[in-house]
């Protein structure tokens, strides 16, 4: 079980929910999951969000695998430069 | 992730666009023109908001020389709600939104037809209340640019402008003050800036009545334009070829479009190739500064110079549009701090300016100005050195970030080394002068990239990569070609292909390229290597895998090493033809672990006290680069954005009347630095690889913007014995703080 | 647009004064950017480049007469000139950068009427006279009796500058001219002063003319300011008592460029810096 952080102001859409725990293989089925546990989040995870696996920050990166004992922080996709 | 040795990574080959540039030859946004082209002029609202009553153009249709007239009845309603900003920003619809927003455009046969035409367009306008300003915007009952946009969950306190809300942070505030010895707590504010590119945005478009369109113009991305453009002008975007031109600048501010779709429909209307160029005014009313701001800093530090607590409240005005940009300003603005306690927030807000635009490390700069400027008064105050307290609080390797994620390996603390080491630190300060720190902080982007290469039967190498060259990219990209494949720099010419010759490439942008078209271009070399090894082994009969790849040959390796002599890239090439057929590579992918960047920079600023100017004496800039591909275009990106961090702290600003017309859109009186401000720039090359690329590449374009703003207030201020809390702070400021 | 190159002053005086709308260009610097940014071009545009002698600095009873169509590279080439009126010269190169120095005229800065221009405040200091050349013939004025307001001058249809006598400078005599701006160069006064001063034998100043710019609807002569300098090395009382005679006599307005509180102040600054400039190179001793 990957240990999930839900970051900031993203916990205004899961009820002030910081952290929850997810089976997942990749980061396409931990987001997956967290749209189905946390209705609020889902416009935000369709809009797209960007994910830091044990502090690397991917973007839109649906294939990247998840191991057991991840750290998986979600946080508001980055844009700009 | 240890350091290896290259041949060709580290040194300073000329620039291949070096001849070009310096003759004229190369051709940049308004250098092409086609026989039969008309000019577009766009017609621009006087008013900072208002509602378009009715719209006239009969007379200017009339006008001999006039082919087509537009205005937003043109463009249809779009689905993509965020590419319908996008059009409306380019033609307004049912209101004006800015002084300076697009209301009509006209093509004709000649410019002075064009603008004589413009003038017979009649507009009635009907008034509307307007507001300029981040606070006075964000206050209940605030003119409200676009109702049903407000960020979710947001209550009736802040007014239906503040489009996004973010925060981030970890640990408890209130513990963390309790254990403060002295907490600050300070009010900034500061002014809209534009990145100042020197070329105006430029383009030719040819729209034919079979839906084919040819696009030129000088963009940070053509596949983004090509996106953009396809939807508002509903073509398939494989019918329209968008090609860079050389670009004179862009620092962010190319990263969208402003009169591409507008020329695009002049010429499907005129049937007739369209050029349209901008003039400086219209760059400053109608393009996309940066953002001001207004912040709260509040933070706790002991005696020995531990941050107990850090808190930030940013508020960023982004124009006339809803955008997303203070997040990053949040996520960046203790970035550089290990902290048990910290929490940043921030506000997005609509006013009647024009939409904000990527500006070089989009959103960082301001938020790093305040939290470095409080940093620096607590230094002052708890007589503690900058450096040493910086260091006291640095955020390295394990280090859970303010925003998230905890940072692999990372330079922060080497450049605070380097920079307490060099002589500049240590040098003494003459009078009315005072030296300024500030660390700085950007993300990095990986992204979208496709690379295609060829190998030549001489033995020579082309290559073609989708993003426009901002910073020195083919430069770099064809030494990571040539370091790859093991062959002389020479051999390799690498352009920028059109949207019709190589894969979907994101905008140069987010310091992204050399990082993400380097990683492709080494696993396109990787897979021409591989086919050049097969083409040797097939001619020495023997296994695929019993070759491999050594300073540029094929070579015999296991029970056949020395059995033949190694073939090299170019005996290969020559007789491909006969083994199988060209050799090329390609790679496309998305790749992330973009490495972070940190910078420290170092200033000394004399001010005048009878004046308030200040004069920028010594500054010297160290930045963790990861490695530095071509370290004097590293060098030159490094001194850039330094110069740009000077400028907006000292005296660019967006002047705004009470009427919410733009009062100074020229470089007159939007003074970026010219030569004669600045002292040359010392930049300090810091390399601790990043792990995520194979050469240990981190982008290097926007960290330097960074830190200038508030290493530039904090000596200003320690200069005068005053704090200042406003940029820019020009001479009527200073003079007035000091008194 | 018609464009016409004038022969001669008379050819000239003749076309501007014949219909409306005709202007005259000698650098242009000033002309075809007021041209661009309106989008309106004047009906004729009177070329003055070619009349004979209007690109001459030449030698005049001791003093030295500047044609209209000298350039400020010219002038800054013109070591009789820089060493007779060193501030009148240092005030023409501060005008624009080293391509518009290649074209842009004195005459031109004092025709345009700004209250900012660079070279206006370093001629009233100089006591300048502008021959003019009009529709009853030619006559002599003072630079100070041509000012009128923001974009005007007391120039009536038809007339020309065509010259600018600078007269003989008295012994012990120097000028100088120092303007403030927000960057180093490529920039417009926020206020400026340009200061004359003759010292007697015994290094104590004599006479002095003390003129501000960019601080009232024209440049102007402060007369207080130059009183508070006479029979003095420039002492810190002297000094004090110039600056607030400029600071009184400073009428700006706030725009983007600066505040009414700081260009008054800093006009004040300008003239003493100015003054002492001068007075070194008088060849008085602080």
């Amino acid at each position: 079980m990957a240990r999930v952080v839900i970051f900031g102001s993203l916990r205004a859409f899961t009820g002030g929910v910081g952290e929850v725990e997810i089976e997942a293989k990749n980061t396409r089925v931990l987001l997956q999951k967290l749209s189905e546990q946390f209705e609020g989040l889902r416009e935000t995870i369709a809009a797209g969000v960007s994910l830091a696996i044990d502090g690397e920050v991917f973007k839109e990166a649906w294939f990247t695998p998840i191991d057991e004992d991840s750290e998986v922080v979600v946080m508001p996709l980055m844009v700009g430069g | 992730m240890s350091k290896q040795d290259f041949k060709i990574l580290g040194t300073r080959p000329i620039r291949p666009d070096g001849l070009d540039k310096v003759t004229g030859k190369a051709m940049f946004g308004a250098d092409k023109s086609v026989t039969g082209m008309l000019h577009a002029r766009i017609l621009r609202s006087p008013h900072a908001h208002a509602e378009i009553v009715s719209i006239d153009t009969s007379k200017a249709k009339a006008l001999p020389g006039v082919k087509a007239v537009i205005t937003g009845a043109d463009f249809d309603e779009l689905k993509n709600r965020w590419t319908g900003y996008t059009s409306q920003n380019c033609m307004a619809q049912d209101r004006a939104l800015y002084d300076g927003h697009a209301v009509a455009a006209v093509a004709a046969i000649s410019k002075s037809i064009a603008a004589a035409a413009l003038k017979l367009i009649e507009v009635e306008y009907n008034l509307l209340p307007h507001v300029t300003d981040v606070d006075e915007a964000m206050k209940p009952g605030a003119p409200v640019l676009h109702v049903g946009v407000k960020a979710r969950k947001l209550g009736d306190e802040v007014s239906g402008n503040t489009v996004g809300y973010y925060s981030f942070g970890h640990g408890d505030l209130e513990t963390g003050f309790a254990e403060a010895d002295e907490v600050i707590e300070r009010s900034f504010k500061t002014a809209a800036t534009h990145q100042g590119y020197i070329e105006p945005h430029a383009c030719l478009a040819d729209l034919g009545s079979d839906g084919r369109g040819e696009l030129w113009c000088s963009t940070q991305g053509h596949y983004n334009v090509r996106l953009i453009c396809a939807e508002i002008l509903d073509i398939e975007e494989s019918q329209l070829r968008v090609t860079a031109s050389e670009i004179g600048g862009g620092f962010g501010g190319k990263t969208t479009v402003f009169i591409e779709p507008v020329a695009l429909m002049l010429s499907r209307k005129s049937g007739k190739p369209v050029k349209a160029v901008m003039t400086r005014d219209e760059v400053f009313r109608a393009s996309g500064p940066t953002m001001s701001s207004s912040m709260d800093i509040k933070i706790g530090m002991s005696k020995d110079g531990r941050i107990t607590a850090a808190q930030a409240k940013l508020r960023y005005q982004g124009g006339a549009f809803p955008y997303q940009m203070v997040m990053m300003g949040a996520m960046s603005a203790f970035a550089a701090y290990d902290l048990d306690h910290v929490q940043s927030e921030g506000w997005d807000v609509m006013t009647n300016r024009p939409k904000m635009i990527s500006y070089r490390a989009p959103g960082a700069p301001m938020a790093v100005y305040a939290v470095e400027a409080v940093v620096d008064e607590l230094c002052q105050k708890l007589e503690l050195d900058p450096i040493d307290t910086r260091l006291k609080n640095a955020a390295r390797e394990g280090t859970k970030s303010s925003y998230g994620p905890t940072f692999k390996a990372i330079g922060l603390v080497e450049a605070l080394e380097a920079a307490k080491a060099h002589p500049h630190y240590s040098a003494p300060l003459a009078e009315n002068t005072g030296r300024g720190v500030s660390c700085g902080f950007w993300f990095n982007f990986g992204g979208q990239v496709s690379v295609s290469m060829a190998i030549n039967a001489d033995g020579t190498v082309n290559l073609i990569e989708g993003n426009p060259d901002i910073g020195g990219s083919r430069a770099s990209i064809s030494m990571m070609a040539a370091e790859a494949l093991g062959i002389p720099l020479d051999r390799i010419r690498t352009i920028v292909g059109d949207t019709a010759s190589v894969g979907f490439s994101d905008v140069t942008d987010g310091s992204r390229v050399t990082f993400a078209v380097g990683i492709a271009t080494i696993n396109a070399a990787n897979a021409a290597i591989k086919e050049m090894c097969k083409r040797a082994a097939m001619i020495w009969e023997i296994d695929e895998d019993a070759v491999e790849w050594v300073d540029g040959a094929a070579q015999p390796t296991g029970h056949n090493a020395g059995e033949f002599p190694p073939m090299s890239l170019a005996e290969i090439a020559a007789v491909s033809g006969k083994t199988g057929g060209p050799i090329a590579g390609h790679h496309e992918g998305a790749p992330d672990k973009a490495g972070v960047s940190f910078g420290v920079h170092l200033v000394d600023v004399e001010v005048d006290p009878e004046t308030g100017f200040t004069a920028v004496k010594r500054y010297t800039a160290f930045q963790d680069v990861g490695k530095a591909i071509h370290p004097a275009y590293v060098e030159g990106q490094i001194q850039g954005g330094a110069v740009q961090g000077i400028g907006w702290a000292l005296n660019e600003e967006y002047i705004y009347g009470e009427d919410g017309r733009l009062q100074n859109p020229g470089f007159l009186d939007y003074r970026i630095p010219v030569a004669s401000d600045l002292p040359m720039i010392d930049p300090v090359i810091i390399e601790v690889p990043n792990p995520g690329h194979p050469f240990g590449v981190r982008g290097c374009g926007e960290t330097a913007i960074v830190p200038p703003l508030a290493a530039v207030s904090n000596g200003v201020s320690r200069a005068i014995g005053k704090r200042m809390f406003e940029l820019p702070m020009s001479p009527p400021k200073i003079l007035k703080a000091i008194g | 647009m018609r464009y016409i190159v004038a022969k001669n002053s008379r050819d000239a005086v003749a076309l501007l004064g014949a219909g409306d709308g005709a202007q005259p260009i000698a650098g242009g610097t000033d002309v075809l950017v007021q041209m661009k940014l309106s989008g309106v071009a004047p009906s004729v545009l009177v070329d003055l480049k070619k009349i004979p002698g209007i690109r001459d600095i030449v030698l005049e009873d001791g003093g030295i007469r500047i044609g209209a169509c000298v350039s400020g590279a010219e002038m800054g080439e013109n070591d009789a000139l820089k060493n007779m009126w060193p501030g009148v010269v240092e005030a023409v190169e501060l005008i624009g950068s080293t391509q518009v120095q290649g074209r842009a005229t004195m005459v031109g800065n004092l025709c345009n009427g700004s209250p900012a221009a660079d070279s206006v405040p370093a001629l009233l200091a100089a006591e300048a006279i502008a021959r003019i050349e009009g529709q009853d013939g030619q006559r002599d004025i003072p630079v100070f009796g041509l000012l009128e307001g923001p974009g005007r001058t007391k120039l009536g249809k038809g007339d020309l500058i065509t010259s600018v006598l600078l007269p003989k400078a008295a012994k012990n005599s120097a000028d100088a001219y120092l303007r403030f701006i927000p960057r180093t160069e490529m920039d417009i006064a926020v206020a400026s002063a340009g200061v004359n001063l003759q010292l007697d034998e015994a290094g104590v100043v004599a006479a002095a003319k003390v003129a501000l710019g960019a601080v009232a609807p024209t440049a102007v002569l402060v007369e207080d300011a130059a009183a508070a300098l006479i029979g003095t090395r420039l002492d810190e009382a002297a000094v004090k008592q110039c600056a607030e005679a400029c600071e009184k006599a400073c009428n700006p307005i706030d725009d983007k460029r600066g505040t009414i509180e700081f260009r008054t102040k800093v006009a004040g600054v300008m003239a003493t810096r100015a003054a002492k400039i001068a007075f070194q190179r008088a060849g008085g001793l602080l």
